[in-house]
């Protein structure tokens, strides 16, 4: 019954009058509704990622850091100065049963430079076995193996070899490292990027045999990770328990390293990434709010300017209700415009970053009918304190008031 | 039967040193089918009078009984539906809502009773067909003159059937075709049985009315019943009205009673006292229409 005064289409009729000012007060509304749902959208897809990645690239993989390592999560570029772990260590867990393959990560320092130096690249000395543990094939070439490693070959990641080389295609090239001169034998495929996530070390590095590295460091080189794959995932929880049992022993009761489960893997790296994608949702909720406070600005300014209108309307008979259903619906007509736009937007925003960058953003339609939800919400709270101070006006201070 | 009952009515605006008495202890009866004048000098308390009769306002003092009912101390609901129900306003100006077209205007008061929109607007089309306004459906307020917004507003007064037709000052922005328009307008609608009440500083209006009541600081001073056509006696005396007087009269020398006596029964003179120049500018908006 409320309703019926064709309240909705009057609230149009008085958004189109005042078009600039409708648009500048739905401005809060638009941004944090878009804002919320591209956030949320590109947090999702990443999240979708990741999981999709840790699921080819680390599937069955128990990743074992030392301590300090696991912070490192962040970004790769920061590598932890001093590990944990050992040569002794992966040796150890080695010799573990129900393991299909275990490589050891051992972290270089120094510049590699074939045609061109590679400073930004990262030197990983790991085992034949690299290829197996991470799911991967090469693009070109073989991977080094124990039998036929004449010692000084290499394998590039993908960028890695495009930095290193001026050829499309480096195999057998050369480039020299710590005073050597090493061959490649092969250049890995492309590993799918995803931020936070473990891969992108991976397209950067210069992967040499263990073997070789172990002389170079005369036996003490620091071990950055190790992988250890499982014969089937229905072992992961027993193994990733020997591990640490194992560890524990050789380490000597001290616990200064991490057993990472894959799903582990996923939750450590979309953990920064919900922290990061909470502070955004927390600035556009500061949006939404300023976007109401704008509209009960706005409405408050429009009750006083139209106390003559409330005057007539109350004098042929409309109820201190049927005033504020009306203010009401006025109000929140501006914040649902709003926050339709806002949905625009971001679905515009959505197709901008599909084909700008290599996120692909999830937008449900649980956010997006979230998000028209709370616009609602917003256009009834923030309209209600003008809303009702329009209806409680005597009908004579109404008409009075020009 | 009273319709309108009023008894001891007062009025009191503000409060400590600043307080008005608008009305003092104001009795009076107002039956179904009158036609009723209120004149008295600005200030004396017309327009207060008729919001309390109009449920816009309330009493300070007295009681109000409306066919039959004590309505002085409603609930703002109440007094809401009662207005829609049985109360038509038409005020001396800014009748109508600006965004809205005549023909909304005039439906508004069915909105609020809840008629359906293809019924407001058929009702809404037959009463301004009634006051002669039906090419003008679709124009904005701003597109009308003087007088047709006042014929839009008696429309809109009109639509929901109401029993009582309160008009302050209806003619008051009106050169004497509009005023003449307009009154004959009511005059029709009180013909039909409906009970109009209107105020005016016009003598010469009276001549419609049925009765004429006189105000002054807030008492009523005189109440005479007057014979359709005729001035009325008082009026016709000029007792009340007072017009606004001019700084030029003022140097002429021009006394206030010979500027308003109606001169015999020219009907040009039905104008109220009005700047020459505004009065010729709404003159010509009158003629072009008709
Ligand atoms: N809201 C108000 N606050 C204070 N005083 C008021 C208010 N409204 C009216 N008054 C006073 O009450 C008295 C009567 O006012 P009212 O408007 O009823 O006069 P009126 O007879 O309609 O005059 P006019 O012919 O000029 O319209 C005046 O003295 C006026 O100053
Ligand atoms: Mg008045």
């Amino acid at each position: 019954m409320s309703f019926s005064p064709g309240h909705i289409k009057g609230a149009i009729v008085t958004m189109r009058a005042n078009r600039w000012r409708s648009l500048l007060t739905m401005f809060g509304i638009i941004v944090g509704v878009a804002s919320v749902i591209v956030i949320i959208g590109i947090s999702q897809g990443v999240k979708r990622d990741i999981t999709n990645q840790v699921n080819s690239y680390s599937k069955n993989v128990i990743t074992v850091s030392s301590r300090a390592a696991s912070v490192s999560s962040f970004g790769f570029s920061t590598v932890p100065a001093v590990s944990t772990l050992t040569n002794q260590d992966v040796k150890a867990l080695a010799h573990l049963k129900g393991i299909r393959a275990s490589v050891p990560l051992y972290l270089l320092s120094g510049v590699a430079t074939g045609d061109r130096s590679y400073p930004s690249g990262v030197v990983i000395a790991t085992n034949q076995n690299l290829p197996l543990v991470l799911n991967q094939s090469l693009a070109y070439g073989a991977f080094f193996n124990d039998q036929n490693s004449n010692g000084f070959s290499a394998v590039l990641g993908n960028n890695a070899a495009r930095a290193l080389f001026k050829g499309s295609i480096p195999l057998g090239y050369s480039f020299t490292w710590g005073g050597q001169q090493f061959v490649v034998d092969g250049v890995l495929n492309k590993f799918n990027v995803t931020p936070f996530s473990n891969n992108t070390i991976y397209n950067d590095a210069i992967f040499i045999p263990d073997i070789v590295a172990s002389q170079f460091n005369h036996g003490s080189s620091s071990v950055f990770q190790i992988l250890v794959k499982a014969k089937s995932s229905a072992q992961l929880p027993s193994l990733a328990k020997q591990i640490s049992l194992t560890l524990l022993r050789t380490h000597s009761g001290q616990h200064n390293f991490s057993v990472l489960l894959p799903s582990q893997i996923a939750s450590n790296s979309t953990g920064i990434l919900g922290l990061l994608t909470e502070l955004t949702i927390g600035i556009a909720v500061i949006s939404l709010f300023v976007g109401g406070v704008g509209i009960m600005n706005v409405m408050l300014v429009s009750v006083t300017e139209r106390m003559h209108e409330i005057g007539i309307r109350k004098a042929v008979g409309a109820s201190n209700r049927q005033i504020l259903m009306q203010f009401l619906i006025e109000s929140t007509t501006v914040s649902v415009a709003g926050g339709l736009i806002g949905i625009i937007l971001a679905l515009l925003v959505d197709v901008g970053l599909r084909d700008t960058t290599n996120l692909s953003p999830v937008i449900s339609w649980q956010v997006v009918l979230i998000s028209a939800l709370i616009s609602i919400m917003i256009g009834i709270v923030f309209g209600s304190v003008p809303a009702f101070r329009a209806s409680k006006k005597e009908p004579i201070d109404a008409l009075r008031n020009d | 039967m009273a319709l309108i009952n009023l008894e001891d009515v007062s009025k009191l605006y503000g409060f400590g040193d600043a307080t008005t008495l608008a009305l003092d202890e104001v009795s009076l009866s107002i039956n179904k089918g009158e036609f009723v004048a209120i004149m008295g000098p600005s200030g004396c308390g017309k327009s207060t009078l008729l919001n309390i009769m109009g449920l816009l306002d309330r009493p300070t003092h007295g009681s109000y009984k409306l066919s039959n009912r004590l309505v002085e101390r409603l609930s703002p609901s109440r007094a809401a539906k009662l207005r829609r129900d049985t109360i038509g306003f038409i005020f001396q100006s800014y009748n109508l809502l600006p965004r809205l077209t005549v023909l909304e205007n005039v439906a508004l008061p069915l909105a609020y009773k809840g008629y359906s929109l293809t019924r407001r607007l058929e009702l809404a089309s037959s009463m301004l067909e009634r006051v002669g306004m039906q090419n003008r459906e679709y124009f904005y307020p701003s597109q009308l003159s003087g007088g047709q917004i006042q014929c839009a507003a008696i429309a809109r007064a009109l639509v929901n059937d109401p029993t009582i037709i309160i008009a302050d000052e209806p003619t008051g922005n009106l050169d004497s075709n509009g005023s003449r328009l307009v009154m004959e307008l009511l005059s029709e609608i009180h013909k039909m049985g409906n009970t109009v009440i209107f105020v005016t500083h016009n003598p010469e209006l009276t001549r419609y009315a049925t009765r004429v009541v006189y105000m002054h600081d807030g008492l009523v001073v005189q109440d005479e019943t007057s014979d359709l056509g005729q001035v009325a006696k008082t009026a016709r005396r000029n007792l009340y009205s007072v017009p606004r007087k001019s700084v030029e009269d003022d140097l002429a020398g021009v006394s206030l009673l010979m500027k308003v006596m109606p001169e015999d029964d020219k009907k040009d003179e039905l104008a109220e006292e009005k700047p020459k120049s505004k009065r010729r500018k709404r003159g010509t908006t009158i003629r072009r229409r008709s």
